[in-house]
């Protein structure tokens, strides 16, 4: 069977190819495994779980961005979101009884920041509102959710980012108007 | 770079007289009018429309004649207008996104090859043209709460040389990132698009509006008829529907759970698609050869496949099972672009497959039963009762469940496909330009191979998309298309082993 070639010649790829992704994966589990082990031998806190967090931030963020929907916004609340767990962890594990204060503060704070990126671009970051809308809605929620905390201990925090989200989701309602509403129609279809 | 380019459109029109300069300033602020994009989109536009002003002065087409050929009021309001359409997913395609990796992606490939070679120049305002009557395929996909969606996308469709493999994964992650790819190689004129899109049926219609448009460009002036959509017409609602919405549901409905097929040997290539070859035959020969067997070309096809496929295995029992993707149009009637297309599986032992002659009146009885429109409507309601059910489960917990189950799965209920888009046609002005035309699957996970075939004119090309190095396969169908007397011309892609 005589063929002739009417394609050009496929690209080489490196000795990795694409499998460095792989093995990138695997070399993150082998650590978070590493750190399990040594921890478990060592004692004490479980710091590991800190170590394998950490570790999940990294792949999550620089070795397997998301398929779909990775821009500055998204990538950045991912990034927010991963601090978190991470500051949850370490007060849950490691040094406890403050980040009912700190986490809440972060995400004001990443309300804030988002909220100047996607100002800054308003015409490209229309289309990147998802991940905003999501934190906004978490924010709210999770002041709700932390409100009985809140009559308890009396901190500002926890108000203060269901403000900030609430405050975050008008300008954006009122900046776009109507595509605000188209906006949140798309994310939240069920056809 | 920017010099490089600007170099020979200055030179140009420093050439011409003040008549044919005040000409060309007034073409360039009725472009302007027509093209509301970003800065740099803007911009590359307008370097599209100037090297498209310097190809035709460089092959003496007279200024007025170029400027009536790529007249921006062809534009209409497309680039003029800020993106606000949006398209939730077609039923077939919500699950593209969702179980799609890195290195696995469900793209297909649609190509005409013409009678000379491609202008680049040309094919990038053919493309500026054309997508504007597709506006399902100026979108980018986005991730909603519960689905994926498609959002209107205004930007320059850039076209692209060919380098690599054939259906390469897309980038859709980026804002604006399109869905689908134009490219050209020699006289090829292709069209990749991500299932997500549009299907065979769809793919074709875009391809055909874009090659006419590209032989307009070129000064060709044919007669159109219906089998060609004019990029002139403003796009209909019917043109993008989900018709699986449509369609009245069947009082039964049927599973999609198969159990997994015989697969050909070979090792799996870490490429996939490692090579794609092209088997070109006469299209009334191959006719008439299946004819002589009392079954459809695409009847014979499948006979063909499962003779080589049982050739191609190291396996000694179990069932060899081809899918057959069924055009759902022919029981619907839709002008559609988006996705309107089920499957079937033609299932066979393994020792059947023993010739074409055994083979051939039992695929014949099985698809007349299973790709009947019985069939078909209850798989339908099964996929339609399926994402009825799935629609209020947040998309981050249906999409790592959907990808183990398809990573478990996978095509493994199956050994082969076949694709057949059948008979394309075109009007005869622009059909005299075109030699004939391909139609390429993208890689699978388990299966070593994807079969699909377009006849166009008197030339039906069977194409064969291979995910191992074994060559058994396409050898075994070759010997048996020789042995049955029908000359093949075969073409392809040099084998990617790496």
């Amino acid at each position: 069977m005589k063929i002739d070639i009417t394609y050009p010649r496929p690209r080489r790829r490196g000795v990795f190819g694409s499998h460095w992704r792989l093995i990138a994966a695997w070399a993150c589990v082998a650590a978070a495994l590493a750190c399990g082990v040594v921890n478990l031998c060592v004692g004490g806190p479980a710091w590991s779980a800190v170590a394998a967090m950490g570790l999940y931030t990294a792949w999550t963020l620089g070795l397997s961005p998301a398929m779909v929907e990775c821009n500055r916004i998204s990538q950045f609340i991912k990034l927010v979101v991963c601090a978190c767990v991470l500051l949850a962890l370490i007060d849950a594990l490691l040094a406890p009884g403050w980040s009912l204060e700190v986490i809440p503060l972060v995400c004001s704070g990443a309300l804030g920041v988002s909220l100047v990126l996607f100002f800054t671009d308003l015409e490209r970051q229309k289309q990147n509102m998802g991940s905003l809308l999501l934190l906004m809605f978490v924010c709210m929620a999770g002041s709700l959710a932390g409100f009985p905390m809140w009559r308890e201990s009396g901190g500002w925090a926890l108000p203060a980012m269901g403000l900030a989200g609430a405050a975050a989701l008008a300008t954006c309602a009122a900046a776009l108007r109507r595509d605000f509403l188209r906006e949140l129609k798309r994310r939240f279809h069920t056809e | 770079m920017k010099e490089k380019t600007k170099q020979p459109f200055d030179i140009y029109r420093q050439g011409l007289t003040e008549d044919e300069r005040q000409r060309l300033a007034d073409f360039f602020v009725a472009l302007d009018l027509h093209c509301r994009l970003p800065g740099r989109q803007a911009r590359g536009m307008r370097e599209d429309f100037k090297r498209a002003i310097c190809h035709y002065a460089e092959t003496s087409v007279p200024l007025d004649e170029a400027l009536a050929r790529l007249d921006a009021e062809r534009l209409g309001g497309f680039y003029a207008r800020p993106p606000v359409l949006w398209f939730p997913l077609d039923d077939a395609a919500k699950i593209y996104p969702i179980s799609m990796k890195r290195n696995r992606m469900a793209v297909f490939r649609l190509s005409a090859y013409l009678d000379r070679d491609v202008v680049p120049e040309l094919l990038q305002m053919a493309l500026t043209f054309t997508i504007k009557r597709f506006p399902s395929f100026a979108t980018t996909l986005k991730q909603g709460f519960f689905w994926h969606y498609l959002d209107s996308a205004k930007r320059r469709f850039r076209i692209e040389r060919e380098t690599d493999m054939p259906c390469r994964p897309l980038k859709v992650s980026r804002s604006g990132s399109q869905s689908f790819r134009v490219l050209y190689e020699k006289n090829r004129i292709s069209a990749e698009f991500f299932h997500v899109l549009t299907d065979g049926v769809g793919g074709m219609t875009f391809l055909k509006a874009l090659t006419a448009e590209y032989l307009r460009l070129e000064g060709v002036c044919a007669r159109r008829d219906e089998t060609l959509w004019n990029v002139e017409d403003t796009p209909c609602a019917e043109e993008f529907a989900n018709e699986f919405a449509r369609v009245p549901h069947s009082a039964r409905a049927s599973g999609f759970a198969q159990k997994a097929a015989v697969q050909m040997s070979g090792r799996l290539a870490r490429r996939r698609p490692c090579r794609i070859l092209h088997f070109k035959m006469d299209a009334s020969r191959l006719k008439a050869v299946a004819g002589t067997y009392g079954a459809t070309v695409g009847a014979y096809m499948l006979a063909l496949m499962f003779v080589a496929g049982r050739a191609a295995t190291d396996e000694q029992e179990g069932e060899a099972a081809i899918q057959v993707p069924v055009d759902m149009r022919k029981f619907h009637p839709s002008r559609t672009v988006r996705n309107f297309a089920l499957y079937c599986g033609i299932r066979l032992p393994l020792q059947a497959a023993a010739g074409v002659e055994a083979v051939v009146e039992e695929i014949a009885r099985q698809l007349e039963q299973k790709a009947s429109r019985e069939a078909m409507e209850e798989m339908l309601t099964s996929a339609n009762r399926l994402v009825r059910r799935l629609r209020y489960v947040p998309l981050a917990i249906k999409q790592p469940v959907a990808r183990r189950i398809y990573d478990l799965l996978g095509d493994r209920a199956f050994s082969n496909t076949f694709s057949n888009l059948g008979v394309v046609r075109m009007p005869e002005g622009y059909a005299a330009h075109i030699r004939d035309m391909d139609f390429v699957l993208g890689g699978a996970a388990t299966n070593r191979a994807a079969c699909a075939m377009v006849t166009f004119g008197n030339t039906a090309t069977f194409s064969v998309t291979k995910m191992t190095a074994d060559p058994s396969f396409e050898e075994a169908l070759y010997r048996l298309l020789c042995a049955d007397g029908i000359a093949v011309r075969v073409e392809g892609s040099e084998c990617c082993e790496d």
